[in-house]
């Protein structure tokens, strides 16, 4: 009985101690979200000492699946640069992985350096590869051209232009031209792949810590070459760090905006740019909103398909 | 207990004394300004400190980029009190602020006085459903500069009068050698792109929007400007790196002596003089912008405006002392001590102490006086957005000048509609 009544007590005090986490994640992130989702249901605009809103129900949405000229370009592009995004980091990041997981001279230190990128601020990042790819003779890639001597001295590449990649072949060019790449948004993949790359060094290299040495050994004796141990032994093994990491970069990659806004402004529209266009700049908070929870929507549909894929793929 | 009784004491007790310092102390003007174009954050300083010197007044003055100020402006127009007593306000946002009342009208408190003294080109940027909503503060335009020693090099004496003689000058220099891609501008998918616009529109005859804000550009003039930009891009006359360019950017080109004609804002001038971070001093002059050979004996020149005033917030509880802190920085005793950029007052600008200080004074009163406004409508971000992305689209060569244009007017009309 006494220590029943202790439970109680102990069940009290939780409680009250997780009160207080409890009323903040209410007032900073459920409260907010609940507002959003209002406004989206709403046609709202600032006003002088507040925001002024109409109810118009979900044409805020059918607005955008519907009627914009401009939603399902950026959501082509946006899907360009998530899903090219996330190959280069996976092949670079598993391969940077395995090489740093070996036993080589100075491992410690290259574990190290690689992470300067990641520790860059994104707009720090974005500034450096804007003057990276500055069309001026300024700009180092030039520079680097020049003194390489692949460019002649007079020629300076405009590395952020908008001619759509292999726009001569047939059906590719098209295709590519359909889903709006051009050369400025492959450099600008290139930009943040940079960053990115060391994160999902660092997450695969902690999952390759995990897989035990006797598994490769055995594959060994049995004359496994590196090809099926990665295959068979390396990449299976890998799926739940790789699950976070599709999930994780995905996420991010799908809701872009800084890098993109700073390097190009409104010249890529993928979606968070059309976002923050409609919501900030025309002031279309209403509609601003609605476009968030459709990123949003977007980013659970892929979530829940790679967590089927994966999980599923696990359980057979 | 007791030490939490104490605790609370003394944190009230904080609080109190903070409070009582505070209201004896001076009072508190808020104020946000841009640190990029125009006056520079010191000598917007140098006018508050002067300000404070006269009236007792703290101001604390916000500097942001020019792109950040618009989101700025709408947060602090939102809140209760505002958070800027002052603001800096674009010709652009005339209306769209105007008609969210979020600043307040000025007409009572400018006299016929100051009116008189203002070019009506400048005074009529800030006026929207027939009140002035912001003094006029900065009067920046656009100007030409040139590349005096190209030109000789390719062959001629003076610099071109129409758009067809630079055309002409252009594929001279190219032919000779002389410089890779003769124009440089700003053509990047941004505000300045429209500006380029307006100006070009106005050089063949014409203005983008008419009276009422309804676009006009998708007939003769702004299809011939269109064209024009179209053309020199196929030429090879203008740099393809126009089209990422913004206004930093395309004075960079020009400094470096990579360029040798572009049109920009007024601030290129002192830059272009500037021998740490110029290669062209001496070269490098600014003029009248040319029009078309169809426009000479109506028109000599054609610029766009970028003007901007300065407003009150209609939410900001300090109107009064606002308007004393605007009516000083914008004062002619004021604009006259900074003559880096061009004073808004007809008397500063003919005076003999100006012209005497800045040679270039009469190229910019006649410059000045020829200014083409971007329209005046409340939804004029999404506007400009949809006339940006159409200009750029064509620029690309995705689009014939007509086609993109007529698109944008049918997106425009729409958007006006609502």
């Amino acid at each position: 009985m006494a220590s029943y009544g202790r439970e109680l007590d102990d069940h009290r005090l939780a409680r009250r101690l997780l009160a207080p986490s409890a009323i903040l994640i209410m007032l900073v992130v459920i409260a907010p979200l609940i507002f959003a989702f209002i406004l989206s249901l709403h046609q709202a605009e600032p006003m002088v000492g507040g925001i002024e809103m109409k109810p118009v129900g979900f044409s805020n949405y059918s607005y955008f699946l519907t009627q914009s000229g401009l939603f399902w370009p950026s959501v082509r592009v946006t899907i360009y640069f998530t899903v090219v995004s996330l190959l280069i980091e996976l092949v670079l990041g598993i391969g940077m992985a395995l090489v740093l997981d070996a036993d080589f001279p100075g491992r410690s230190f290259m574990r190290a350096i690689i992470l300067i990128p990641w520790a860059l601020p994104t707009v720090v990042n974005a500034r450096m590869w804007e003057w990276i790819f500055s069309g001026s003779k300024y700009g180092a890639l030039n520079g680097l051209m020049k003194v390489l001597r692949i460019f002649p001295s007079s020629h300076d590449a405009v590395w952020l232009g908008f001619d759509a990649p292999l726009a001569g072949v047939p059906v590719i060019g098209g295709f590519l031209k359909w889903l709006g790449v051009t050369k400025a948004l492959n450099m600008i993949i290139i930009a943040d792949t940079w960053k990115v790359t060391p994160l999902v060094v660092l997450l695969v290299l902690a999952g390759l810590q995990t897989i035990p040495g006797s598994l490769y050994e055995a594959a060994t004796v049995d004359g496994a070459g590196f090809f099926r141990k990665l295959t068979l032994i390396t990449l299976p093994l890998l799926k739940p760090v790789l699950l976070v990491i599709l999930v994780l970069r995905t996420m991010e990659l799908f809701r872009v905006f800084d890098i993109i806004y700073i390097i190009m402004q409104y010249s890529i529209r993928v979606v968070g740019v059309l976002t923050y266009e409609v919501g900030m700049k025309f002031l279309h908070f209403g509609r601003g909103a609605a476009l968030s929870f459709l990123i949003a929507l977007f980013i659970l549909g892929l979530a829940a398909i790679y967590v089927r894929l994966f999980y599923s793929d696990a359980e057979r | 207990m007791r030490r939490y009784a104490l605790g609370v004491l003394f944190v009230l007790g904080v609080l109190i004394l903070c409070g009582t310092g505070a209201s004896a102390a001076k009072e508190t003007l808020n104020v946000i300004y841009m640190a990029q174009a125009g006056y520079q954050p010191d000598d917007i300083r140098d006018m508050a400190d002067l300000f404070e010197f006269l009236t007792d007044t703290k101001v604390n003055i916000t500097f942001v980029k020019y792109d950040e100020q618009h989101e700025k402006i709408v947060a602090s127009a939102v809140a209760p009190v505002a958070t800027y007593d002052v603001i800096l306000l674009d010709l652009i946002w005339t209306a769209e602020f105007a008609s969210r009342k979020m600043v307040v009208p000025l007409d009572d408190r400018i006299t016929a006085d100051i009116r008189k003294d203002i070019a009506p080109a400048i005074m009529d940027a800030f006026v929207y459903d027939g009140k002035t909503w912001a003094m006029p503060f900065l009067a920046n335009f656009q100007l030409f500069f040139y590349n005096m020693d190209m030109i000789r090099k390719a062959g001629f004496s003076a610099p071109p009068r129409t758009l067809e003689e630079m055309v002409d000058q252009m594929k001279a220099m190219k032919a000779k050698g002389i410089v890779k891609y003769p124009w440089t501008d700003s053509w990047n998918q941004k505000e300045g792109l429209v500006c380029e616009f307006v100006w070009l529109t106005g050089a063949f005859g014409g203005d983008t929007f008419d009276d009422r804000g309804r676009p006009t550009f998708n007939q003769g003039p702004g299809v011939q400007a269109l064209e024009f930009m179209v053309g020199l891009l196929k030429d090879g006359l203008a740099n393809p790196k126009c089209l990422t360019n913004d206004e930093d950017a395309a004075k960079d080109d020009f400094i470096s002596g990579n360029a040798a004609f572009t049109t920009n804002w007024t601030f290129q001038y002192a830059l272009m003089n500037d021998p740490k971070v110029s290669k062209v001093v001496g070269q490098g002059e600014m003029g009248l912008i040319p029009v078309s050979k169809s426009q000479i004996g109506k028109a000599e020149t054609a610029s766009v405006s970028g003007f901007q005033g300065a407003a009150i917030m209609a939410n900001s509880r300090k109107k009064d002392l606002a308007w004393q802190y605007l009516r000083f920085i914008t004062s002619p005793l004021v604009q006259r001590s900074y003559l880096q950029e061009m004073p808004v007052w007809t008397s500063v600008q003919t005076s003999a102490y100006a012209t005497m200080m800045d040679r270039t004074m009469p190229i910019k009163s006649k410059q000045i006086a020829a200014v083409h406004h971007r329209p005046k409508v409340p939804p004029y971000p999404e506007v400009s957005s949809i006339l940006q992305r159409y200009i750029h689209t064509a620029l690309q060569m995705k689009m014939e000048p007509k086609a993109a244009l007529d698109k944008a007017a049918e997106e425009i009309n729409a958007v006006l509609k609502k």
